[in-house]
């Protein structure tokens, strides 16, 4: 692909400033706790109407990537992660900032997410030829598959207690199973309540569990914690700290940036998963395993990097097929669609000046968002210098009004509820939270596909393996779980020895 | 206190599994289709009893060991306060899920803030303070900026 090309149709004094404006946006929508990327570019859609093509691809572009940022800014502050994608490390950015580095860790995250987003969209650039034929030969089997092996994550993403999190990843399945099922299409787990006949929403779930439940804790503390005000660093210091972090794990950032992209590029996989795996991808191969989930910054910079790949990664089905990787980008390629954007295959040579606008526009906003990324964490660490009296209420009537402002519905509120007290149960009983939310995000995608490829070979389950790509994928996905099995039977057998994992006795729920 | 908690765990998990698998007795299944909805909840059931067994196990093992689990409760409050603490924030969800299309945005968020403020150890006048300006601002970033659709309920007549 012709960089001067790419450059010259984003590089106009229209662009540049909308490209700006944009960053600014969805990084201040993003950083609010309810408020997602997906609404962000939702509450965009009616201004696009005034722009022509090119402006409206490199707005919804730059709103995405910063508003998918920006999710970890609420999440490291409040305990809410602002998009999906920052669920997987919104335990170590919490609890990093708790201890007073909410600024370095922020910083961190941004480097990691601007490296991540030029790396995405680079790769994207050069793949998107290879990455259309492989993904040419998709189907349920190979869907299916994929989200199995997403679903293995849950053993690294948990704490030290195998049986523990394989508890928080089956609730999260059948939290996952309330809903119209797909096969007959049957109420499953409603209780007769006809709207939880579409399953229990993702963002409500996300705030109860990890905002109520925190809330639920604070609250249950009493004064003592509000002793605790929080230290936020000079800027300065922050920047020092966040540039030597990265540096010493820039190796992490360019493994996650670029599993990332090829993640998000896979349909129906998006930034969240791709965040999920890069934190256990990270976590296996990192020399202290064990302080992940409890404030540790390689995994908040893994997962940083990782989610703004998968944004670019994601393009490529939406670009190629009209199937996007996830439902940012669903909204956004619906725009494009009405301002004339044909996917297909031939999407390269036939709309080439809008898809050189959403790579050039990529870049720039991931350039941009350094600034604007940058002033908006610098503006919401202050946050943290609230006392808890004034903070806790806002956080609580937040996270309400943006669990409601999704559906529109008062059932989202109740779902805050009573997943808020379910993830205090979990807590209590020291089973981690982040295998529950994979369980509920993987758990549909699981069983619809598995579904579809059962109906299409009639209930033969050797057809899942009928298939070339599908055949290596399960192949992997069942060797992972093999060696997951024999470990947890032989830690079970042979009682650990006390350096193999000397925290099984320790307390996770606490800070 | 660790091994009755774990078996608490074990017990609950095992609970929610029967559950399931009862509930999924009534399921309906179609001749065209191989596996019918009631597949996945048995899967998971099956998980969560065998979840159930691991905690359990873990936990006997962790009693004969001698190891106790470091107590949760970190709380410098009075047990019953503590609870009640607890209990009275998941009233304040509760009732404010039940009174925002009543009351309209505005009201139930000025009583769920004034009400909230003294349970995180505020004081009233402070309470009295975030009632009457947090609602503005919520009306401000969720209403007029980001056009987010909310009821107005009793205020429906002044609503604009």
């Amino acid at each position: 692909m012709d960089l001067f090309a790419l450059l010259a149709v984003v590089l106009t004094p229209k662009i540049l400033g909308t490209v700006f404006l944009c960053t600014l946006y969805g990084a201040f929508v993003g950083a609010m706790p309810g408020l997602t990327a997906t609404m962000a570019v939702a509450l965009l859609v009616p201004f696009t109407w005034f722009m022509d093509p090119v402006q409206a691809a490199a707005a919804i572009v730059a709103t995405t990537t910063t508003a998918i940022f920006a999710g970890d800014i609420s999440g490291a502050v409040l305990k809410i992660p602002g998009t999906p994608a920052s669920a997987a490390y919104v335990e170590d950015s919490y609890r990093l900032s708790q201890s007073g580095h909410p600024r370095s860790t922020l910083y961190s995250a941004l480097f990691a997410s601007v490296v991540g987003g030029v790396i995405g969209v680079t790769i994207l650039m050069f793949a998107t030829p290879t990455l259309t034929y492989l993904s040419r030969n998709f189907s349920s089997d190979e869907a299916f598959w994929l989200a199995a092996l997403g679903l293995s994550c849950a053993v690294l993403v948990g704490g030290p207690s195998v049986p523990r999190n394989f508890a928080s990843l089956f609730i999260g399945l059948a939290i996952a199973t309330v809903g119209i099922d797909v096969a007959v299409g049957h109420p499953r787990f409603t209780f007769g309540n006809v709207e939880l006949y579409d399953g229990v929403s993702f963002i409500p779930a996300m705030i109860g569990m990890f905002a109520l439940s925190e809330l639920l804790r604070n609250a249950v503390g009493g004064r003592q914690s509000s002793r605790l005000r929080l230290s936020v660093e000079p800027l300065r210091q922050a920047l020092v700290t966040a540039a030597r972090q990265f540096g010493a794990l820039w190796k992490n950032v360019l493994r996650s940036a670029t599993g990332g992209t090829f993640i998000g590029a896979l349909p129906g996989a998006g930034a969240d998963v791709a965040a999920w795996i890069a934190y256990a991808v990270s976590r296996r191969f990192s020399r202290k395993p064990e302080a992940y989930g409890r404030g540790h910054i390689e995994g908040v910079v893994d997962g940083g990097a990782a989610n703004n790949a998968a944004v670019a990664g994601a393009w490529t089905p939406a670009l190629v097929f009209g199937i996007p990787g996830d439902s940012v980008t669903a909204i956004a390629i619906g725009v494009l669609m009405m301002k004339g954007l044909t996917p297909g295959p031939d999407v390269l040579n036939t709309d080439s000046a809008m898809v050189y606008a959403i790579f050039g526009s990529f870049l720039l906003a991931n350039l941009m968002m350094l600034v604007t990324g940058g002033l908006v964490v610098a503006m919401a660490t202050q946050v943290l210098r609230v006392p808890r009296a004034v903070l806790m209420p806002i956080i609580l009537i937040l996270a309400m009004l943006g669990g409601y402002a999704i559906s529109g519905s008062t059932l989202a509120i109740w779902i805050i509820l009573v997943l808020g007290l379910l993830a205090s149960a979990m807590l209590w009983a020291d089973i981690p939270l982040a295998p529950a939310i994979l369980g509920i995000v993987l758990g549909r995608i699981v069983e619809d596909n598995f579904m579809v490829s059962m109906l299409k070979a009639r209930g033969d389950l050797t057809e899942f393996f009928a298939r070339d790509i599908a055949a290596v994928l399960g192949a992997i996905t069942l060797t992972i779980w093999a060696i997951l099995l024999y470990r947890a039977l032989r830690s079970f057998i042979a009682p650990a020895k006390p350096q193999d994992n000397p925290d099984t006795t320790r307390d996770t729920s606490d800070r | 206190m660790s091994l009755k908690r774990d078996l608490v765990v074990g017990a609950a998990l095992t609970a929610l599994a029967i559950f399931m698998i009862w509930q999924s007795q009534g399921f309906p299944r179609i001749r065209a289709m191989p596996y019918g909805p009631d597949l996945f909840p048995r899967i998971i059931a099956g998980g969560l009893i065998l979840a159930a067994i691991g905690i359990v196990i873990e936990g006997l093992r962790n009693a004969r060991r001698g190891e106790a689990t470091l107590s949760a409760d970190t709380s410098t409050l009075p047990a019953h306060t503590a609870a009640l603490s607890f209990v009275a924030v998941a009233a304040l969800v509760a009732g404010f899920a039940l009174l925002l299309p009543v009351l309209g945005f505005h009201i139930a968020a000025a009583l769920v803030v004034v009400l909230a403020v003294p349970i995180f150890g505020g004081s009233l006048l402070l309470a009295l303070i975030m009632g009457a300006v947090v609602p503005v601002v919520l009306h401000y970033i969720f209403y007029s900026l980001m056009r987010v659709v909310l009821p107005w309920g009793l205020l429906t007549p002044i609503a604009w």
